[in-house]
C-alpha cells in the first residue's frame, strides 16, 4: 500500500526542519533582492521617459528660425539623459538580467530612441541607427560592467513611436509654411513604415507592435493628406505664407472663384 | 482634361517648372492666381512624379534639413535586423518543439502517478514516472543545447518552457515525497533534470510554482486515503 513507504521514512518536512527552513529563506531572500531590483529599473525607466519626452518636445519648438538654438538644446538635453539616466540602468543591469528584467525597463528605452531617432532626423535627415546608438552607449560603462546594449526589438519599437512624433512635426512645418520639409518627412516616414511592414512580423511577442503600425500607418496618412492638401488648395497661399518675411494679408477674405 | 494631361506629361513637365517657380514666387497679383490654380489641379499628378527631381525649385528657408541621402543605408540596417530576428524566429520553433515533447512526456508520468489514489503498489507507480523522468531528462538537456547558440539569451525564451517545467517540477516533487516523505529541494530537482551545471539551470520562480501546484495533489490524496482508513498517510502531510 502506499502508506508503507510514508510512514516509514520518518517524514522531515512535518517538523519543520532547520534545512526546509534554511532553503526556504534563502529563496525569499533571492525573490526579494529581485523585486527590489526590479523596482529601481522600474524607476530609472520612468525617469528616462519623462527627460526623453521633455527632449521631444523641445524638438517640437523648431522654427525656421530657431533651429540651431532648439536642436543643440535638445541635443544636449539627451546627452544629460544618457549620462545620468541610463547610466543608472547600466548599473542594475548585469549577466541574464538584460532579458529576464526587460519589461522593467523597456518603456524608458523606447522613449529614448523616439528622442534620439527625432533629434537626428532634425539635424539631418536620416535615422540614427541600432549600432550608433550602442557605440555611443559603450562609454557609459567602465570595464568591469557590462554595456548596455540595447536590443532589435526595443529599438524597432522605439522606431515606431518616432513616426507619431514626426506626423506632428510635419503637420506643424506646414501651417509655418515649410511645406517641403513636409514632404521630405513623408517620404522618410513612408520609408520607415516599409521596411517595418517585413520587420514586424517576425519579431517576438508582435500584439504590441502590430497596434503600433497600425498607428503608424494613420500617422503616415495624416502627413499625405495634410501635403495633398497644401499643394491642392495652397499654391494660391503658399507666395503669402511663409516664403516672404512680411506675410501680404490683403487677399484674406478675397472670395474663391475664378474672376 | 485629365487624360490630355496625362498623356501630355514629357511636354507638360517643363511647364509645370515654370509655373511652379511662378507660383511660388513673390506677390502674385491676383488676377494671375487664375492660371497657377488650374494648372496645379491639372499638373497634380505629374507635380508627385516631378517632385523628387526638383528639391530646390522652390524659394527653400534655411531651416529645412539638407537633402535626404537615398535610403540603402536604413535598408541595410533593417535588412540585418530581418536577418536577426529570422534566425531567432527558428530558434523559437526548434525550442517550441522540444518542449512539446517534455509537455508530453510530463503528461504522462502525472497520469502514472495519478494511480496513487488507487490502490495500487507504490513502486510500479513509481517505476512508470521514473522512466518518463529520464525522457524528460534527456529534452531538457537537448533544450540546453539549442540554447548554447544563443548565451545569455535564457530569459528572452524563457516563456516558452515556464509553465512546462512548472508542471514538471510539481510533477517531481510529487513523487519525491511518496518515495521519501520529504520536500523536493531546488538543488535536487536541478540534479533530477541534469540542469545543475552550465548555463540552463531551473528558474527559482518555477521551482516555487511548481511546489504550489504540487499541493493541489495533496488534497485528493487525503480524501481518497481517509476513504481506505489511512489516517496515518494523512497526517504526515
Amino acid at each position: 500500500m502506499a502508506t508503507d513507504a510514508a510512514v516509514a521514512a520518518d517524514p522531515p518536512a512535518s517538523k519543520g526542519c532547520p534545512a526546509m527552513k534554511a532553503e526556504f529563506a534563502k529563496h525569499a531572500e533571492y525573490l526579494n533582492a529581485l523585486n527590489d531590483k526590479r523596482e529601481r529599473l522600474v524607476k530609472a525607466s520612468r525617469d528616462i521617459t519623462m527627460n526623453s519626452k521633455k527632449v521631444i518636445f523641445q524638438v517640437h519648438r523648431i522654427s525656421k528660425v530657431n533651429k540651431e538654438e532648439v536642436l543643440s538644446k535638445a541635443e544636449n538635453d539627451l546627452a544629460a539623459v544618457v549620462n545620468q539616466n541610463i547610466g543608472k540602468l547600466v548599473k542594475e543591469l548585469q549577466g541574464t538580467d538584460f532579458w529576464k528584467l526587460r519589461r522593467a525597463y523597456t518603456f524608458g528605452v523606447q522613449e529614448y530612441v523616439e528622442a534620439a531617432t527625432l533629434c537626428r532626423f532634425c539635424r539631418t535627415g536620416t535615422l540614427l541607427s541600432l549600432v550608433e546608438i550602442n557605440d555611443s552607449l559603450l562609454a557609459l560603462s567602465d570595464k568591469s560592467v557590462e554595456p548596455l546594449q540595447l536590443n532589435v526589438l526595443d529599438y524597432v519599437l522605439g522606431v515606431a513611436d518616432l513616426s507619431g512624433e514626426l506626423m506632428r512635426l510635419a503637420i506643424g512645418r506646414i501651417s509655418d509654411g515649410e511645406v517641403e520639409y513636409a514632404k521630405k518627412i513623408c517620404a522618410f516616414v513612408r520609408d520607415i513604415y516599409r521596411e517595418l511592414t517585413l520587420v514586424v512580423p517576425l519579431m517576438d511577442d508582435n500584439s504590441e507592435m502590430k497596434k503600433k503600425m497600425e498607428v503608424m500607418l494613420q500617422s503616415v496618412v495624416k502627413i499625405e493628406n495634410a501635403c495633398f492638401n497644401v499643394h491642392v488648395r495652397g499654391s494660391e497661399y503658399i507666395p503669402l505664407l511663409g516664403s516672404s518675411a512680411d506675410p501680404d494679408y490683403s487677399f484674406f477674405g478675397a472670395s474663391d472663384f475664378d474672376q | 482634361m485629365r487624360p490630355a494631361a496625362v498623356a501630355a506629361t514629357a511636354t507638360a513637365t517643363a511647364a509645370a517648372l515654370r509655373l511652379r517657380t511662378a507660383g511660388a514666387s513673390l506677390s502674385a497679383p491676383p488676377a494671375a492666381l487664375l492660371t497657377p490654380r488650374r494648372a496645379a489641379l491639372l499638373l497634380l499628378p505629374l507635380r508627385r512624379l516631378c517632385s523628387p527631381a526638383l528639391p530646390h525649385a522652390s524659394a527653400a528657408p534655411d531651416s529645412q534639413p539638407p537633402p535626404r541621402l537615398p535610403s540603402p543605408i536604413m535598408d541595410a540596417q533593417f535588412e540585418s535586423f530581418r536577418a536577426q530576428l529570422d534566425e531567432s524566429s527558428t530558434l523559437r520553433d526548434r525550442i517550441r518543439a522540444v518542449v512539446s515533447e517534455v509537455e508530453s512526456a510530463s503528461r504522462v508520468a502525472t497520469a502514472a502517478l495519478l494511480l496513487v489514489h488507487q490502490p495500487v503498489p507504490l513502486e510500479d507507480v513509481l517505476g512508470k514516472a521514473k522512466a518518463q523522468v529520464e525522457v524528460i531528462k534527456g529534452l531538457y538537456a537537448q533544450l540546453a543545447e539549442v540554447l548554447k547558440e544563443c548565451p545569455g539569451q535564457y530569459y528572452r525564451y524563457h516563456g516558452d518552457w515556464k509553465a512546462e517545467t512548472q508542471a514538471v517540477v510539481s510533477m517531481l516533487a510529487f513523487m519525491h515525497w511518496l518515495e521519501t516523505g520529504g520536500l523536493l529541494m531546488h538543488a535536487e530537482a536541478q540534479e533530477k533534470l541534469g540542469l545543475s551545471s552550465g548555463e540552463f539551470s531551473l528558474d527559482v520562480e518555477d521551482y516555487l510554482t511548481g511546489l504550489c501546484f504540487m499541493s493541489n495533489e495533496f488534497v485528493r490524496s487525503s480524501t481518497h486515503q481517509t476513504k481506505y482508513s489511512s489516517y496515518d498517510f494523512i497526517l504526515c502531510k
